[in-house]
């Protein structure tokens, strides 16, 4: 087991690297570039110098100086020659509070220049986390229990029914079922308030909205693992000891159908953690989704690769969550 | 079995810990939606509307619009006063002794000097610039500075700690450059004397733009060293988060989340902080057109300030049907001289009396390329006035206002709103079909365009592009106007519809034929949009020349005269509107309001659609006077600290 961690640990830099190399190529590679606005015109000059000023006209330089100040170099840098130091003193003097230094500093916001990409995580990632686990947690609930009913009796009306909602949860984009959703909860029933977030009220309904095709998915496969499993000998051994029902039902059967649930929860996870654009959108939840479209749309290099950077570090740690859980739970797994 | 039930513990951790550390706050007083999210709040950054409608929240300028008044007067602000030279060319300000940073620090005239310098620093790329290189040296010091800088890059160190102290000491004389060469002197801390390069009538005006607005020194300065690799100033983000940022206005920064809201609260230290009836404002981050209106309707907002969702057509068209229906009642408020929020205030509480068009500080119009040939060699039909002044009058301009925007939007016959800068005569302009009276003085017009085409022997079979960008509706605009010329001149037409991007690349470049376009005006004076059409104007996307026009503008920033200057910009209207033609205005825009003006007072109606939220007072909340705030006719005599 420890093995497994400090091997995953050690790729994950490597893999980190790739994902970064990649991120800048293609952030460059799209078109227009991150000083120019639509609407206003800057004049060539101002270009030049905000390139200048952001490193943004020399690819090489962009993509040497970025991965200094994210990966703690430039920090340790200033740590070691006394500049930090120097600069809390300067705000301590004149009784301000000291400037934030970040250990892992990606850089500033190309559109909104007064905030550090940092904050900007900081900001929303805790907001789509919350989204997100709570998503995941309705998900893990409605999937499992619909998908075990479904098992039960397989092509009864209860299994075709739960099968069919599974699919629309699939198949619908959350758009239309957000929409629908925030009509009639919120707007005719008034259960729920409207493009607010922060209480477990507000978080009910996107979070609902975003878990539904995860919990079809996950009714799927757990239906599929329990018919597998409710047709092996070992659950009829289990009866044959005169187990109650229940007991064989989720003691035995689910135990063994609900591993592959959790191979998906991993990728899941990072996937409804780290935002839904559109969800965000219909519900204005504040969370990290918006800044993965946003930013490509305004070319803010410094924003794309800090999104996508966390993106690729919780996918990885996600799985790697899974993993451990994996084989804590089933012993078999080596 | 237990072990299943990990992964939902482990969530729900996770939920409680996020839901917990993330307390709610109280509603503030005041609540309303900000056409779009704030990109700085750094003064002499800022070039966005939205931007500068909440920095007059949290800074404060020397002087300010009195945005209530009919003529939007200039009133005093942290200048308590001030005095103009003969000359009109030196500014003295007198700083009020009360007027403090939000720490309890006064406001000095050092504090404008340290902010207007980081203007005019080519370091800062300030959109703005330009208007400070009214005031005497700026441009010198700005040139300057730029040599300086291209001679850093040049040159070699003998290390890199000899290049970081040469960039530091190049910073320090530029510091002293700056007290050499620009016209700004404190000879003490609450007098502020400013030379100009030459009389500029609205620099008044300019000194309560947002852009001029100080920022404390102190903390700024902290943010902001020059780089040791290019001896530019580096500028990093951090002091305007909330707790940290210390302005001079109204309100303070309490928190600012990126994309989810913006807490101002009252400030302690402001000099007129008795007349504020509001002590919080929140500003949510509602980016999704049709949630703002939802918010609105469930009571969480309490106004917004530029309605977007696409089925705002219908809800201005209810709001007129409610006029309608006390059309007699509304008819006597106006004449009693009510606005447009007072006059609704009269009239019996509605929720379709919540929308509100006012008209804004902007035109939408058409471009014509005016070189004389056209990118693909042709010759130009277009480089001919005549050309230009007969599609002008053909182009429906009733029908683009009223059936496809449907906002309520006054149709266009100049480039600068007509009533919105006092003391300007608009010219009339051309007739234009869709403002005829009757089918006679149509036929005379399209009949008077014709001969205008002839006669300019506009080539037969010619087909005539129309360019525009793909968003927001201009597309439907652009086929009106299709079909306004195809019916009345017999035109042949193609639209040509492009990605914003390369449409203002072909804008810049002229590969276009005809081209749609708008403006929106910075400060309360003609030249805010005449200066467009200036021959070597960066923003001249028609490549329009005339030495008169040019003559026109020059002669008029020299005159001294307000009323011949005035005059003097209007005639120079008058020649693009009238003569030349190289736009067509086709309306001016109107921004859609939503708020109960049962509940919500102190907005402007004035067309130059500036708002100072705290002048808003929440009506029967028991805080501020609780009494309607009206528009107001131009202040009293007393009150004219101009001398």
């Amino acid at each position: 087991m420890m093995n497994l961690i400090l091997r995953r640990l050690a790729a994950l830099p490597i893999i980190l690297l790739v994902v970064y190399s990649i991120t800048v190529v293609l952030a460059f590679a799209i078109p227009g570039n991150p000083v120019e606005n639509p609407e206003k015109r800057p004049k060539p000059e101002v270009v030049e110098q905000m390139k200048k000023q952001y490193n943004i006209d020399s690819f090489p330089n962009f993509y040497i100086s970025y991965l200094d100040s994210a990966t703690g170099f430039e920090y340790l840098r200033d740590r070691l020659s006394g500049q930090i130091a120097r600069e809390r003193q300067l705000a301590i003097d004149e009784g301000l509070p000291p400037p934030i230094r970040p250990i892992f500093d990606f850089g500033p916001s190309l559109k909104y220049d007064d905030k550090t990409v940092n904050e900007i995580i900081a900001d929303s990632l805790p907001v789509s986390v919350t989204l997100g686990a709570s998503a995941i947690l309705i998900a893990l609930i409605i999937g499992t229990i619909s998908g075990v009913v479904g098992a039960v009796k397989p092509n009864s009306i209860a299994d075709l029914s739960t099968l069919s909602i599974a699919m629309i949860g699939i198949s619908l984009p959350s758009f239309v079922t957000g929409t629908i959703m925030l009509l009639v909860f919120s707007i005719w029933l008034g259960w729920f308030p409207v493009a607010q977030w922060g209480t477990l009220r507000s978080i009910a309904l996107p979070a609902f909205a975003l878990s539904l095709p995860f919990a079809a998915y996950i009714a799927r496969l757990t239906r599929m693992g329990m018919i597998e499993a409710l047709g092996a000998d070992y659950i009829r051994t289990a009866r044959a000891k005169g187990n109650p029902e229940r007991v064989v039902l989720i003691k035995h059967a689910l135990k063994n159908a609900f591993l592959p649930v959790l191979s998906y929860l991993g990728p899941a996870t990072a996937f409804a953690m780290t935002g839904s654009f559109v969800i965000e959108r219909v519900f204005t939840v504040p969370g990290m989704g918006e800044h993965f479209v946003s930013a490509v749309q305004n070319s803010d290099y410094f924003l794309i690769i800090g999104v996508v950077l966390v993106f690729s570090t919780m996918l990885i740690v996600f799985n790697l969550a899974v993993d451990i859980l994996y084989r804590w739970i089933d012993p078999r797994i080596g | 079995m237990y072990r299943l039930l990990v992964p939902i513990v482990l969530l729900l951790i996770l939920i409680g810990v996020s839901v917990l550390s993330d307390k709610p706050t109280t509603r503030a007083d005041l609540v309303f939606i900000n056409s779009s999210d704030v990109n700085t709040l750094d003064p002499q950054r800022m070039s966005w509307m939205h931007d500068l409608r909440t920095a007059r929240l949290i800074f404060e300028g020397l002087v300010r619009n009195d945005v209530l008044s009919h003529d939007f007067d200039i009133e005093p602000a942290v200048a308590e006063s001030w005095t103009i030279s003969d000359d009109a060319q030196t500014y003295t300000f007198i700083i009020r002794e009360d007027a403090k940073w939000s720490n309890g620090e006064p406001v000095t005239a050092e504090d404008f000097r340290y902010s207007w310098r980081r203007a005019m620093l080519p370091d800062l790329v300030s959109d703005y610039a330009a208007m400070f290189m009214n005031i005497k040296g700026a441009q010198a010091f700005y040139d300057w500075r730029t040599e300086q800088l291209d001679a850093f890059s040049d040159r070699e160190f003998d290390s890199p700690t000899d290049r970081q102290q040469q960039a530091y000491a190049l910073w320090d004389e530029t510091k002293s450059k700056f007290d050499e060469l620009v016209g700004m002197r404190s000879p003490d801390p609450n007098t502020l004397i400013i030379e100009l390069e030459k009389p500029i009538p609205y620099f008044l005006e300019l000194c309560g733009f947002g852009v001029f607005m100080p920022v404390y020194e102190p903390l700024v300065s902290q943010y902001e060293r020059p780089d040791p690799e290019t001896a530019r100033l580096i500028r990093r983000p951090g002091w305007t988060r909330g707790g940290v940022l210390v302005s001079n206005g109204p309100f303070t920064l309490e928190r600012w989340r990126m994309k989810r809201d913006m807490r101002l609260e009252k400030n302690p230290h402001y000099w007129d902080r008795d007349s504020i009836a509001i002590d919080s404002i929140d500003i949510p981050s509602i980016n999704d057109p049709n949630a703002g209106v939802l918010a609105y309707q469930t009571g969480a907002v309490d106004w917004i300030a530029d309605v977007t969702a696409s089925y705002r057509g219908e809800m201005v068209a209810q709001k007129l049907q409610y006029l309608a229906e006390h059309a007699d009642q509304v008819e006597q408020l106006r004449a009693q001289g009510l606005d447009q929020f007072a006059i609704d205030r009269q009239l019996p509480p509605n929720p379709r009396a919540h929308t509100h068009a006012v008209s804004s500080f902007g035109t939408y119009f058409y471009n014509f390329n005016c070189k004389p040939f056209l990118s693909d060699g042709q010759p130009n039909p277009f480089a001919d006035a005549r050309v230009r002044r007969a599609f002008a009058m053909c182009i429906d301009k009733r029908a683009v206002a009223n059936q496809v925007r449907r906002l309520g939007e006054p149709t266009a016959r100049t480039l600068i709103p007509p009533g919105s800068i006092g003391g300007y005569t608009s010219p009339k302009g051309l007739p234009n079909i869709g403002d005829a009276e009757d089918s006679a003085a149509r036929d005379a017009i399209i009949a008077e365009s014709r001969r205008l085409l002839d006669e300019a022997g506009f080539p037969e079979d010619f087909v005539v592009t129309l360019s525009f960008n793909k968003d927001a509706g201009h597309d439907l605009i652009a086929q009106t106007i299709a079909k306004s010329w195809q019916k009345h001149l017999g035109i042949q037409t193609r639209l040509d519809q492009k990605e914003i991007k390369i449409f203002r690349d072909d804008l810049k470049d002229k590969q276009y034929m005809t081209a749609r376009a708008g403006w929106f005006g910075d400060y309360g004076d003609p030249t805010t949009f005449l200066d467009i059409n200036y021959s070597t104007d960066g923003n001249n996307d028609r490549a329009y020349n005339n030495p008169h026009y040019d003559d026109l503008l020059d002669r008029a920033s020299v005159e001294l005269d307000p009323e011949k200057r005035m005059e003097l910009l209007s005639e120079a209207e008058r020649i693009i509107v009238e003569v030349d033609v190289p736009l067509v205005p086709v309306f001016h825009y109107a921004t859609i309001y939503m708020f109960d003006p049962h509940k919500v007072t102190g907005l402007s109606t004035h067309p130059r659609t500036k708002q100072n939220a705290f002048l808003i007072d929440m009506l029967g909340d028991g805080k501020g006077p609780d009494q309607p705030r009206p528009m107001h006719a131009p202040a009293s005599e007393s009150e004219d600290d101009e001398s």
